[in-house]
């Protein structure tokens, strides 16, 4: 059942996509991160015009399947006059805006887990709203959120397995190809299933790790 | 500070307004879109010096990868027509559903599939002058002596795939056998292998083309049922179908007519495809 030399020459192919789907994912969710933040602060903004804005993006970009996204990004956009992206751009932004309709709501939970006493405190002191969000709110939303947040980050790693429907030869696309003219379907979907824990499973180590030390510096 | 639920109500009847009135403008302005400015798809190709090709590299023996390499008839025949029109060939590899639609949302110039040319089809896109014939025939497991020919699948399990003119053959064909022929549709044809390996099912209804070479490459797994089904047809390339694109199908029209006259055609047919093939030369009428 299992063929070690096709193994031995797929191998390779599939890491050097990897890269493909590693360099994706990780600009996405640091961008979708952003997004994340600005959106989330949106949600829960004194000026209700900023909170349905916020509830507007999360409603689209949570609301519609990211497949869709992806697929609109890539063949529609360019109908309307917009410009006419490569793969790996229109892969980005689709995983950006989606990830970050996720994470804002995911912050949203840990800004509103803040005592407002803190920010009170922080006003009088003289912060600005931005100081405020970047040096008291962001660091301990995340702390409180890192499960949440590193929950998003697999599944967005997860969900990069769509981007091949814009052409890029991302990891799934490949073992698929390789599939596709070697016949050995269950040897190379089971390497493309081990390549996505060679990923994941460092990445919920890690961020168990951290999750571990935060919490031994709060003590 | 949270806001409460009433205002999320709001949000979503605002935003579904604010969307429906997006999608009203966007529909407007597709429809208002003037055509591109150019009106010369081969001008444009040569002056890039690039014949950009969308196509999907898993349909052997026309295109497939072999050790992460592109192999197969497309490479080789494109090879040529770029020669011919003095450009070079860069091919894209798209998830079939994805092909087409980038051909008409410009991503590149031309479909490589092949595909097999239909009434509906032309249509709807500008077909090359075909390549190699399409009839349908059926793939069964190797050791299957269950059925010998064509009409031996009444009242047992086919797949073939989704929208493909395949598919619309097999329907046809089932409906002439006694028995009821459950029909399973796949989204690309190597989901149907696999089934048929795994013996979900007992047979694919493919062109012969794309069948004979499976079967040769995994002859412990899969046999070829002789003879084809279905009408004769044919398999070509495609461009889109408007005043700009005609300059370059023309130009490509006029290469194929090359290769067809000094052999190079048919020593690929041969090579790829097993036999020299019996194709119409210039546009022909499909018979569905």
């Amino acid at each position: 059942m299992f063929d070690w030399p096709l193994l031995q020459q797929n191998a390779p192919l599939l890491l050097g996509a990897l890269w493909v789907t590693l360099q994706v994912s990780i600009t996405a969710l640091a961008i979708g991160f952003v997004i994340g933040i600005m959106v989330g602060s949106l949600r829960l903004s004194p000026i209700p015009l900023l909170r349905r804005l916020g509830g507007a993006y999360i409603f689209v970009f949570r609301g519609i399947p990211l497949l869709v996204q992806l697929l609109f990004i890539y063949y529609f956009l360019p109908r309307i006059g917009l410009p006419n992206v490569s793969p790996t751009v229109a892969a980005v932004i689709g995983l950006s805006l989606a990830a970050g309709a996720y994470i804002a709501e995911i912050m949203r939970g840990g800004f509103l887990a803040i005592p407002g006493g803190q920010l009170e405190a922080a006003g009088l002191l003289g912060l600005s709203a931005s100081q405020m969000l970047i040096r008291i709110r962001v660091p301990q939303a995340v702390r409180l959120t890192l499960p949440a947040l590193v929950n998003e980050m697999i599944l967005l790693i997860k969900a990069s397995s769509l981007v091949s429907v814009v052409g890029l030869a991302d990891l799934t696309r490949t073992a698929q190809n390789l599939a596709a003219s070697d016949y050995m379907f269950v040897q190379d979907y089971l390497m493309l299933a081990g390549f996505y824990c060679l990923i994941n499973i460092p990445l919920a180590y890690c961020g168990s790790l951290l999750e571990r030390r935060l919490k031994e510096q709060t003590a | 500070m949270q806001p409460d639920s009433c205002v999320d109500t709001k949000v979503f009847r605002k935003t579904f307004k604010s969307l429906s009135i997006a999608a009203m403008l966007a529909a407007f302005s597709l429809g208002a879109m003037p055509l591109a400015a150019h009106a010369d798809q081969l001008a444009d190709v040569k002056k890039a010096g690039e014949l950009v090709v969308g196509t999907e590299m898993q349909f052997a023996p026309f295109d497939f990868l072999d050790a992460g390499k592109q192999k197969g008839l497309n490479a080789e025949l494109f090879e040529e027509l770029g020669k011919e029109l003095g450009v070079k060939i860069k091919f894209l590899d798209l998830p079939w559903p994805s092909v087409l639609p980038g051909l008409e949302a410009k991503k590149f110039d031309v479909v490589a599939g092949p595909i097999i040319v239909t009434k509906a089809r032309k249509e709807r896109y500008h077909f090359v002058s075909p390549i190699a014939e399409a009839t349908v025939a059926l793939m069964v497991g190797a050791k299957d002596d269950s059925i010998k020919k064509p009409e031996d699948i009444a009242g047992k399990t086919v797949g073939a795939g989704k929208g493909s003119a395949q598919l619309e053959e097999l329907k046809t064909f089932a409906a002439t056998l006694p028995e009821k022929v459950t029909i399973r549709e796949y989204v690309d044809n190597n989901q149907a292998y696999a089934d048929l390996a795994a013996k979900r099912i007992v047979a694919v209804a493919n062109s012969l083309p794309n069948i004979s070479y499976v079967a040769a490459q995994k002859a412990n797994l899969y046999r070829v049922v002789q003879p084809p089904f279905g009408k004769k047809s044919y398999f070509a390339y495609l461009g889109r179908k408007d005043a700009d694109a005609d300059s370059l199908i023309a130009a490509l029209d006029a290469a194929v007519d090359k290769m067809h006259a000094d052999g190079r055609l048919a020593a690929l047919q041969k090579k790829w495809l097993g036999a020299e093939m019996d194709v119409p030369k210039g546009d022909f009428e499909p018979t569905w």
